[in-house]
């Protein structure tokens, strides 16, 4: 069974961003970039199903510019086994995301195709979806658990109330929450072995996808910055201001 | 040669250790006790090893990995591949090396599932060629430097103890002779690597790795090595010890001595810092050893060997330099004095300053000593200034991480206290500063 994972290249985590003076954005510049951690977790997955005996190849994917390849090469190292970089310098938004994936759907054929349910930059939450609508798939979302069985796929999904199974025809799309797995960190052996194994280059020219963007962003703006705090002298004070002041009692 | 007295009971105790029928009686246990407290100093034998190292008749040719075409002049990019290792290594810090560092700081141990997550990462692969099972395919000074970096960043004695068979490994990948590389270096890829260490230290008063007291003499069947070591990295448990001598005529030269060997013995030397390092005393009384022991032929460059440790150690020592920077900067934002962060106070703000460019003056000369290396240039100057540079700056930044703290730095709640012992380290351990 093949199986098809999208990685996005995005801010690290770890990093504290910070939006750009003339709030047309986050600033890039400078930042040290990773793989979106739903992403990770997506890949950890395939390769788990791999070693499962389920899955018998992982082809890896990601969209943007040629600095990509790095998450395409962490994903190789984590036990992937061939990326497909679809290079383009431009915006790239979730329809045009999915349209792009679903034209690496078209040409690979995976039964399987596993995303982070959303990206920590944008966190739009609608790739995965989309791409399903777009390919006639059926679509497992936010999933705590994924078993392969036979050709059908039970995905665990984490609702509001409690979790909610469902089972899927494949081909599938699921895309990942955070409980689903641990990702591993690459092994050196493996992170020498990413650079044998083949990438290929694509454009969405070639895969005939129009990327122009539909949607334009107004106004980045920094969350507002917590006011400090002022010193009651005593408790009548504090019921007061709670009271009067609050109004919350 | 007329012994001492603790000599000549260490080698009676040898002989007693090493006689086959402690263990048909299962008293071995009890005799290396009686061993170990029997002697004045301490010293114990060393059991012969649980581990073989086979001796390989169709050998695989030597394999000698190539330098790396030098960069530009001055590139301090990381490759994608060292970005990827970096990577890793610093979530093996974060998440292995990090939460374990303060219990086996206290016991002076190495724990287990440390060694096992670093072997699970195959650290002791990248030190070996691919034909004996590793992945290296060039060397790597820069890389070693890197992975010494994001290891001691999560800690510096679990690092000094993962890195030493590592560093073992390594010498044999780029001296050791064909016959050398085929009976160790498989071992290394094992799932449960060897433990491996290196002696060169010794107790006198201003040692010199190339004025070595510890000597080795040419016999009929191989050498006979006779001396004292200390400052060893996990002594009591290695299973193979790389060891300077002095050979007669010849000059200061490696040795490949395995545990079990008689005539080695070790004795505990509790130390401030680098406590899971186990750092250990050693005694060579007349160990002999095969002709097949002395590292590599006539290409081996001691030099080499000895810069090549010293930039290990610049590593170590910036890993653990950047974790007491990476500490304080959010501790002097958020701990208030005045009715403001004491970030705020220049002497605060210039220390902490002054500790970013130390920390990162040491890192370009430690990368331009390795890159030259990795180049197959001479890279001895600059591993002298590297190393002169981290030995006086690292207990710098230790010293001043722990005053920023003040009161907080001086006790165990926070890491600050351990990152300062170990770094008192670099400068007095593994040849010092006069060195």
């Amino acid at each position: 069974m093949k199986v098809l994972v999208a990685v996005k290249r995005v801010i690290d985590y770890n990093v504290k961003v910070r939006v750009k003076p003339d709030n047309s954005g986050v600033d890039l510049a400078n930042v040290k970039m990773a793989m979106n951690p739903f992403c990770e977790i997506a890949v950890e997955e395939a390769v788990r199903l791999k070693e499962k005996g389920v899955a018998t190849e992982i082809v890896v994917v990601s969209i943007g510019p040629k600095a990509c390849q790095e998450q395409i090469r962490t994903a190789l190292a984590l036990g992937a086994d061939r990326g497909i970089h679809i290079e383009t310098d431009a915006e790239v938004q979730s329809l045009e995301a999915a349209k792009l994936l679903k034209a690496v759907v078209d040409k690979e054929e995976p039964k399987l195709v596993i995303l982070g349910k959303q990206s920590i930059d944008t966190d739009n939450n609608q790739t995965g979806q989309m791409l399903a609508a777009l390919a006639g798939m059926g679509q497992g979302t936010f999933a705590s658990e994924v078993v392969v069985d036979g050709d059908k796929v039970n995905v665990t999904r984490e609702v509001d109330g409690g979790l909610m199974t469902v089972a899927l025809n494949l081909p599938a799309v699921v895309t990942t929450d955070l409980r689903l797995n641990e990702p591993r960190y690459a092994s050196l052996p493996n992170i020498m072995k990413a650079k044998k194994k083949p990438l290929d280059t694509t454009t969405p020219a070639d895969l005939g996808v129009d990327v122009a963007v539909r949607l334009t962003t107004l106004k980045v703006e920094a969350p507002a910055t917590r006011q400090a705090g002022i010193k009651v002298a005593d408790v009548a004070e504090l019921v007061d201001k709670l009271k009067n002041e609050a109004k919350v009692i | 040669m007329t012994r001492d007295p603790i000599g000549l009971a260490l080698s009676a105790m040898n002989r007693l250790a090493g006689a086959p029928w402690l263990d048909r009686f299962g008293l071995r246990n009890t005799v290396e006790r009686a061993a170990y407290h029997g002697t004045r100093s301490g010293f114990k034998t060393l059991s012969v090893a649980n581990r073989e190292f086979k001796r390989v008749k169709d050998l695989l040719p030597r394999q000698k990995l190539p330098n790396r075409a030098p960069k530009d002049l001055f590139d301090l990019n990381l490759d994608e591949d060292q970005q990827l290792i970096v990577d890793s290594l610093k979530r093996l810090a974060m998440d292995a090396l990090r939460p374990a560092a303060a219990k086996a700081d206290e016991e002076g141990v190495m724990p287990e599932d440390v060694r096992a997550a670093a072997a699970e990462l195959g650290l002791a692969l990248y030190a070996v060629p691919e034909a004996f099972g590793g992945v290296a395919e060039h060397l790597s000074p820069v890389t070693s430097v890197l992975i010494a970096e994001q290891l001691a960043w999560g800690d510096m004695g679990l690092a000094t103890a993962l890195l030493a068979p590592f560093s073992v490994a390594q010498a044999i990948t780029q001296w050791g002779t064909a016959e050398q590389q085929n009976r160790y270096l498989p071992a290394f890829c094992e799932e449960q690597p060897p433990v491996a260490t290196i002696a060169i230290d010794e107790p006198h008063p201003l040692f010199d790795p190339d004025k070595l007291q510890t000597t080795a003499t040419r016999t009929e069947h191989g050498y006979t090595l006779s001396g004292a070591k200390n400052g060893v990295v996990l002594a009591a448990e290695a299973d193979l010890f790389l060891i300077a001598a002095n050979l007669r005529g010849e000059g200061p030269r490696i040795f490949i001595v395995e545990r079990g060997t008689a005539g080695l013995s070790c004795g505990a030397e509790p130390t401030m810092g680098l406590r899971p390092a186990q750092l250990a005393r050693l005694q060579l009384d007349n160990v002999h050893v095969g002709a097949d022991a002395l590292l590599g032929g006539d290409d081996f460059d001691y030099q080499s060997f000895i810069d090549r440790g010293a930039l290990l150690r610049c590593g170590l020592a910036l890993g653990s330099a950047q974790a007491v920077l990476d500490y304080v900067i959010p501790y002097c934002n958020d701990r208030e004095a005045f009715g403001e962060p004491i970030s705020h106070r220049q002497s605060v703000a210039f220390m902490i300053s002054n500790m970013a460019i130390e920390i990162d003056a040491m890192r370009m000369l430690t990368w331009r000593a390795a890159s030259r290396a990795e180049a197959g240039l001479s890279f001895h100057r600059e591993a002298c200034l590297a190393k002169l540079l981290c030995n006086e700056k690292a207990a710098e930044v230790g010293t001043n991480g722990v005053q920023l703290l003040g009161g907080h730095g001086f006790v165990k709640e926070h890491p600050v206290e351990r990152w300062y012992r170990d770094l008192r380290s670099v400068a007095t351990q593994f040849g010092g500063t006069h060195a």
